[in-house]
């Protein structure tokens, strides 16, 4: 009793610097799912180019970046850049890593809404005259990205839970002002057992939020 | 030391990363079958707590649970080993989502198709060793290879609980050569040769047990 | 000698009387046609007799033996009645031989050379012997159905249901499937066969079973049940189903 009373004022006692923590994690993973979206969007729009030379790069973007650990390149610009003398704040350098690879993620879901759109719509569209920048601005995208909702919501669950791995840049997340308070108080169980309830919960929340989203924007069949 | 030494110590390392995945893959592959056909057992207790358990798996970030496997269990009496803390970890994770990518298979399976089996005479067991987890495995292919890939790019992180894989190489390698740049540069070539390697390892397998009018779902 | 004999069969679902006591038999080598309007029971009936479905009350006598009973081995008695249905339903992963080839195997304990043997034979039985490895996709509904019923011919079978066999298939299939239902019934197949397909029941010997709201109407051959049958009934069906004979 005395033991778990000591647990939660420990608790209590860092519990302005764990706030700090979670606001840190709601911040990169915020950040990063508005970025990785529009980056995505960006992407998934050169998949659709005509020029096959940026089909083929783009296809390389992804595949490569769907091939290879995020966290490589993370250290790449956290442990690499400084040689060239670029020095970039560990927010920052997640902020870009995790925007590339989430931008791979987020064009495949987008590339998999389009191949189930009725394709003669878009002909209907040209035949009607809308250029082929107005048919991706008014046409396409405002289908795949309806479409896209659940895999674009799973992507931001990933991306709290991803988020994660920041700490080993040294960006003081909610999870490094957790394993603080371990070292601290030599908890281990236990804080990694809160810790990981309260990323459930966050990631719960998302998963409601992203069921909400899909009902209201569903397309009428 | 020149660069031809480095990437000599990176593929050492890619020994490692390969066990890792390997090891993942494969508690991965048994815990999501075991989880998938307890599921088919249909018993409320029991599904309630796998619901648990996937939910729990794929919610909270594989970092979490590793650490909570390789440094809190030792806090009380249970010391795991750096691989076995991975396969508890990633593995099970990995578990968690292909028992949902099974149980989505299963249910593509043609409900008439087991009625005839029925009718044959034929015993629950026989027909889910038969029928079902035949057809499954072909229905689950491209969600196992997602779910494998995703093994493959989380396996960096046995770097943090002492595992000498590529990561954990090239750290040290950066840190006394100051190269930093080219060695994550070969290390992420290096990734994305063995994720190749594996995709066509993978698809040679899926197109070996090919059948014609498997649609994938 | 009498295979089969169904006595005050009933199946309710939800307090809703799907079989309301049926009654017939089912001789040795006979050749049986049951009919009827749709939702009169005549698929529910098939699956109750070899418990596919649970009846609820009744009797199923199937070589002198009650099955209903509760110390019967149903899957020792599902292996002796070879079932056909309406959509094949072949084993989509399983190449034409190995759909036969499996029950020998798994439920008779063949090897795998005894079964191969078997199986081709069935298959060749059928006309299909030159189709042996592919696999269902890549096989029309006439000959998909084919090697359904050699599947249910490899096992030995006492007597083969067939559930709409033709319902599924364009009517050049239906016609081949009904001269080799004939061809079963000369080599002394006992066989029970639910159809709506009044141009396949034209086409078969022995007697039409006229099911209706879940019992027996009517037991007659069919060219009885076609001319001015004393059930408004079964008259209404009829002028429905083929208004022109």
């Amino acid at each position: 009793m005395s033991e778990s009373f000591a647990f939660l004022s420990d608790m209590v006692d860092y519990g302005p610097q764990i706030l700090n923590g979670l606001i840190n994690t709601l911040l990169l993973a915020g950040t990063i799912s508005v970025t990785g979206l529009f980056a995505g969007i960006l992407i998934f729009r050169l998949t659709l180019s005509e020029n096959r030379f940026i089909r083929k790069s783009t296809a390389s973007y992804i595949s490569f970046f769907i091939g290879t650990p995020l966290i490589v390149l993370l250290f790449l610009m956290y442990y690499g850049l400084p040689q060239w003398g670029i020095k970039l704040s560990p927010f920052a350098i997640a902020a870009i890593g995790f925007t590339l690879n989430i931008a791979a993620y987020n064009s495949r879901y987008l590339s998999a809404a389009y191949n189930g759109i009725d394709q003669q719509q878009l002909m209907a569209a040209s035949a009607q005259g809308f250029s082929s920048r107005q048919i991706f601005s008014l046409i396409i995208l405002p289908q795949t990205l309806r479409r896209a909702i659940p895999g674009l919501t799973n992507q931001v669950a990933l991306n709290i839970k991803d988020s994660s791995i920041a700490f080993l840049i040294q960006y003081v997340d909610f999870f490094a002002q957790m394993q603080e308070q371990a070292s601290l108080n030599f908890q281990y169980l236990k804080v990694y057992a809160v810790t990981g309830a309260i990323y459930l919960l966050l990631v719960s929340l998302v998963i409601f939020g992203s069921k909400r989203l899909e009902t209201r924007y569903a397309i009428p069949h | 030391m020149t660069f031809l030494e480095i990437i000599s110590i990176l593929v050492r390392g890619a020994g490692f990363t390969i066990l890792v995945t390997f090891a993942c893959i494969l508690t991965g592959l048994f815990s999501g079958l075991l989880a998938a056909l307890l599921f088919r057992l249909d018993i409320r207790p029991l599904n309630w707590l796998l619901h648990a358990f996937t939910y729990a798996f794929r919610g909270i970030p594989l970092l979490v649970v590793l650490f909570l496997v390789f440094f809190g269990l030792p806090s009380i009496g249970l010391p795991i080993p750096p691989l076995l803390a991975m396969m508890l970890s990633l593995g099970l994770i990995c578990g968690a989502y292909l028992s949902e990518v099974f149980r989505g298979a299963l249910k593509a399976v043609d409900p008439n198709e087991i009625m005839v089996a029925q009718s044959m005479g034929m015993h629950r067991i026989q027909i889910l060793i038969s029928i079902e987890i035949p057809q499954m495995l072909r229905f689950s292919a491209p969600g196992m290879l997602n779910e494998f890939t995703t093994v493959l790019k989380y396996s960096p992180f046995a770097y943090t609980v002492g595992v000498p894989e590529i990561l954990k190489e090239a750290t040290s390698l950066a840190l006394t050569t100051l190269r930093g740049m080219e060695i994550y540069l070969a290390v992420g070539i290096l990734y994305f040769l063995i994720y190749k390697i594996m995709m066509e390892m993978f698809l040679w397998v899926e197109r070996h047990y090919a059948i014609p009018g498997f649609k994938q779902i | 000698m009498t295979l089969l004999q169904v006595r005050n069969l009933t199946k309710n679902y939800d307090g809703i009387g799907i079989l309301n006591g049926v009654n017939f038999s089912l001789h040795e080598g006979e050749i049986k046609v049951v009919m009827g309007p749709s939702g009169c029971g005549k698929t529910t009936l098939l699956r109750c007799l070899n418990r596919l479905v649970e009846p609820s009350s009744g009797e199923i006598i199937f070589d002198d033996k009650d099955i209903t009973a509760a110390d019967v081995d149903i899957r020792q008695v599902r292996q002796r009645i070879g079932f056909v249905f309406q959509n094949f339903a072949l084993y989509r992963h399983l190449s034409a031989l190995e759909n036969v080839k499996l029950g020998l195997r798994k439920l008779r304990g063949l090897s795998d050379a005894e079964a191969t043997q078997r199986a081709i034979y069935e298959l060749s039985h059928v006309e299909m012997q030159d189709h042996q490895d592919k696999y269902p996709a890549h096989l029309s509904g006439g000959q998909q159905q084919r090697v359904a019923i050699a599947r249910a011919l490899a096992m030995d079978p006492a007597v083969l249901f067939f559930d709409e066999p033709t319902s599924a298939l364009d009517p050049l299939m239906a016609r081949e499937i009904a001269n080799l239902l004939n061809r079963l019934h000369a080599e002394k197949v006992t066989i029970l066969c639910v159809t709506h397909d009044v141009t396949l029941a034209k086409n078969l010997p022995g007697d039409v079973l006229f099911l209706n709201h879940g019992h027996v109407e009517a037991e007659a051959p069919i060219s009885e049940l076609m001319q001015n049958h004393a059930s408004e009934n079964v008259r209404a069906f009829f002028e429905e189903k083929a208004p022109n004979a």
